[in-house]
């Protein structure tokens, strides 16, 4: 039965990510990343890091992608251009990737290894959410810090790239529109009278 | 239950796919880093596969940064192509040839 | 479920703790200043990284300290490493102020990020877990990139950090991919348990192949299946210890053969998996050296970024991918030497082959610096190919004395650049003699260092290194390194002649702050300095790495 289950959800996985390289629309080319992201959360599942999986969902289908997509949109692309080449790229990558391929399956294929019945209720004894919160705060505290440093460089990049300056933005300030005075707005000037030649 | 052997030949096709999508899709910019998340979802796989046979939770941690540092580096990623988009309005690598040599 | 005891010793990471403080202060601090007191952050990020240094000189480990849970390592090297790491940021900065400030993009952020930058290449030169290098890598990554695209108005700036990202993005890739396979091999991410496990597998391996080949020879001889039980037991464990016990215990030959037959294949399976990790994890730290073949994106990048930040990456950055490596493979991989010496030795022929031949044909001085830098790889990845402590020591020293000199080289660059010109071009080195002799000596001193020229310190560290490869037996691979240091000197003394005796085109006045000019002078002297007297620096990096 979980043979089954891990076989259809690896079937939609590859599907979807052989359709996310080959789509012509980016934006459907996000829409089946994040059907990739599903069919993995699930593959997780049957790994028992059921954490992990709900993160994943969150984080990446959650914020990620819609990341992906808002900038997407916000870029107005031209897809057709973007295009071109891809047939003629197609033998080269299809055969790259299936050289690198063949050479992993002949290394890792024949790694057998069945779960021991102790190591299955060892990591099943906790719940896996809690077992990832008991090390996270203790031994991992280190590792913890750093990727708090890393997101906080994120913030920062993300606000000095793409902030514009404020010269820009056009905005009303009513304080001034109110106060405005005559003298402001208009200027007489005293001209000599001209005459036509 | 599947072997371990599955869940790395799984993973396998993922970081190759992955690769011949960074090859195949040179000129679109959005697609090589949808191209990096999926190589970086096979990673993930690997390492709670192995969490998993070997019953040690290290490698769950490993993914949980994984993830974090992911989306730090998609956001910062997705930033500077906005700011390439404003300067040139294309993501098509092939219009980026100011360097060359 | 109890919580293991915990050994933080947090004192250990008092540099970097406080350099994260700071870092997150000035943050604050430069959002409030009013625009005229923002030469304050500048202050404060040179002040921070003076006292970053300071407690890291105070706090000098003498022998290898595990902090943080085992994650963190302080050893002499490590600390060596990072009082460089700081002085080198420092000079940068000094280099950088004028040159931000011309182009528009002095910014408190700028400052901040190399803060973070620097926090990273520390966490990275302290790692001692595969978990820590690559959060330290990718903290240092993430914010190189965005100084990079920082520079709005610059179109080449931004396809650069472009370039950068994406590729680095891959190589990250790859590396987590190789750590994923260690970690499955070995089942743990600490460096001292993963190299434990891998002597273990390395050791059962060269049984296994003794074995094998005794099987094929002795066919039907029953006592020599039992005196190879006796043989290996002496230095047994894992795998070979279990051999040995089944052939003890066995006295009938294909009986013992087909018992021990499932563990040898068991073996030489996870010997070839740490194999396949193994060349993951080197083309991902090839790729942050810029080791050719994983070397596109330096020529682009070292053009494309502002020259500041081409200063910034090309040298401290350098200091810390050479730490990664001494971490993953000397501290994690030891065990896999003989299979990683060989990679070294390809990727680092390469390296010197490519950077210096392409180096001639540039117009382009950073670019030709980014090819040079190519070929400064190569030599410094032969001291760590050699595999012994020596080795080692003449590949820190290298690395140090590369990052003084591509200091000085872009410092020279920056100098002769002004607001709305990038003294980018060779011909802008035309005649500098002329306008300034005194900086033409100064670019003459380390472009002579750069082309290994005695008696500047660049000789000693192409000397230091070749005698290490020729102690270790590789005289041929010692000839073609001096064969391409010898065609590599052209490019170098080609600037010389420019500066020397041409004429100058552009005759405007060079000018330049006086911290600009002192840090420079500085800079160049040290070279020279060092190169009269090499033992100095040599006696400090052998000591960090415990030769006397």
């Amino acid at each position: 039965m979980i043979k089954i289950t891990f076989y259809l959800f690896a079937l939609i996985l590859i599907f979807a990510a052989s359709r996310v390289i080959t789509v012509k629309n980016p934006v459907h080319a996000a829409l089946f990343l994040v059907l990739a992201f599903f069919s993995s959360a699930a593959i997780w599942l049957l790994l028992q890091a059921e954490f992990l999986a709900i993160a994943l969902i969150l984080v990446y289908v959650g914020a990620v992608m819609v990341l992906f997509l808002f900038v997407l949109m916000m870029l107005d692309i031209n897809v057709n251009s973007l295009r071109e080449g891809f047939v003629r790229h197609f033998p080269i990558a299809a055969f790259v990737g299936a050289v690198i391929l063949l050479e992993i399956i002949l290394v890792i294929g024949a790694w057998h290894k069945l779960p021991t019945p102790e190591a299955a209720t060892a990591l099943a004894a906790v719940p896996n959410t809690q077992a990832l919160g008991m090390v996270l705060y203790t031994e991992y505290v280190y590792p913890f810090e750093i990727a708090a440093a890393i997101l906080l460089v994120a913030m920062i990049a993300a606000i000095a790239l793409t902030m514009r300056p404020h010269t820009r933005a056009k905005y009303q300030k009513p304080e001034e529109q109110v106060s405005v005075r005559r003298e402001d707005r208009i200027k007489i000037v005293k001209m000599p009278s001209e005459t036509k030649d | 239950m599947p072997g371990l052997n599955e869940f790395l030949i799984l993973s396998a096709v993922l970081f190759c796919l992955s690769i011949a999508g960074i090859f195949l899709n040179r000129k679109n910019l959005l697609i090589i880093l949808m191209c990096i998340e999926l190589m970086l979802l096979s990673v993930n796989t690997n390492f709670i596969a192995f969490s998993y046979f070997n019953a040690d939770i290290a490698g769950q941690v490993f993914v949980f940064f994984i993830l974090t540092v992911a989306a730090a580096e998609t956001a910062i990623g997705l930033a500077i192509l906005v700011v390439l988009f404003r300067g040139k309005n294309t993501i098509n690598v092939e219009d980026f040839d100011t360097l060359k040599g | 479920m109890e919580i293991a005891t915990l050994n933080l010793n947090m004192l250990g990471l008092l540099p970097e703790i406080v350099l994260l403080t700071m870092a997150c202060l000035i943050l604050v601090i430069d959002a409030y200043l009013p625009k005229h007191q923002r030469y304050l952050t500048y202050q404060l990020t040179q002040g921070t990284l003076i006292g970053t240094a300071l407690l890291i000189f105070a706090s000098f480990p003498e022998q290898r300290v595990l902090a943080m849970n085992d994650m963190f390592i302080s050893d002499p090297m490590g600390a060596v490493l990072k009082l460089f790491i700081v002085l080198m940021v420092f000079f940068a900065f000094i280099y950088s102020r004028e040159y931000l400030r011309d182009r528009n993009i002095l910014k408190g952020e700028y400052f901040v990020l190399g803060l973070f930058a620097v926090l990273g290449m520390m966490i990275m030169v302290s790692a001692h877990s595969l978990l820590t290098v690559y959060l330290g890598l990718e903290l240092l990554s993430l914010s190189l990139y965005t100084m990079i695209a920082m520079h709005h108005k610059s179109q080449t700036a931004s396809e650069a950090a472009m370039k950068y990202f994406v590729l680095g993005a891959i190589a990250s890739g790859m590396l987590l991919y190789g750590m994923s396979m260690l970690y499955g091999v070995t089942g743990t991410l600490d460096l001292t348990r993963l190299a434990q496990t891998i002597n273990q597998i390395a050791n059962d391996h060269t049984v296994s192949v003794a074995i094998l080949e005794k099987i094929s020879e002795i066919k039907n001889d029953n006592i020599a299946v039992i005196a190879i039980g006796q043989q290996i037991t002496e230095n047994a464990g894992g795998a070979t210890a279990a051999i040995a016990q089944i052939l003890s215990e066995n006295t009938d030959n294909t009986a013992a053969i087909a018992a021990i037959k499932p563990i040898i294949d068991q073996t030489m399976q996870s010997y070839t998996i740490l194999l396949f990790g193994l060349v993951f994890v080197i083309i991902g730290v090839a790729f942050k050296l810029g080791a050719v073949p994983f070397h596109v994106w330096i020529p682009d990048v070292y053009q494309g970024a502002p020259t500041a930040v081409t200063l910034f990456i090309a040298s401290a950055p350098k200091i810390a991918a050479f730490a990664m490596l001494m971490r993953l493979l000397v501290d994690g991989l030891q065990g896999l030497q003989v299979d990683w010496q060989n990679i070294l030795i390809l990727l680092s022929i390469l390296s010197m082959a490519t950077g210096n031949i392409i180096a001639i044909a540039q117009t382009n001085i950073k670019r030709m610096l980014a090819y040079s830098t190519i070929a400064h790889v190569g030599y410094l990845m032969l001291g760590v190919l050699t595999g012994t402590q020596e080795g080692y020591a003449a590949s820190m020293f290298y690395v140090v004395v590369y990052a003084l000199m591509t200091l000085g080289a872009f410092g020279m660059i920056i100098l002769l650049s002004r607001a709305g010109f990038e003294a980018d071009q060779l011909d802008d080195f035309k005649g500098l003699n002329e306008r300034n002799s005194w900086y033409a000596a100064l670019m003459l001193i380390v472009m002579l260092s750069m082309a290994g020229m005695p008696p500047m310190i660049g000789f000693w560290a192409k000397w230091s290194v070749l005698a290490q490869v020729i102690d270790a037996g590789f005289i041929w691979l010692a000839i073609v390194a001096v064969m391409f240091a010898i065609i590599g000197a052209f490019y170098y003394l080609r600037i010389i002649k420019l500066m020397y005796f041409e004429k100058a085109e552009d005759k405007t006045p060079i000018e330049a702050n006086i911290d600009m000019r002192i840090a420079l002078s500085a800079n160049a002297l040290i070279i020279l300095l060092l190169g009269i007297m090499p033992q100095t620096l040599m006696v400090v990096c052998l000591g960090a790495l415990g030769v006397s």
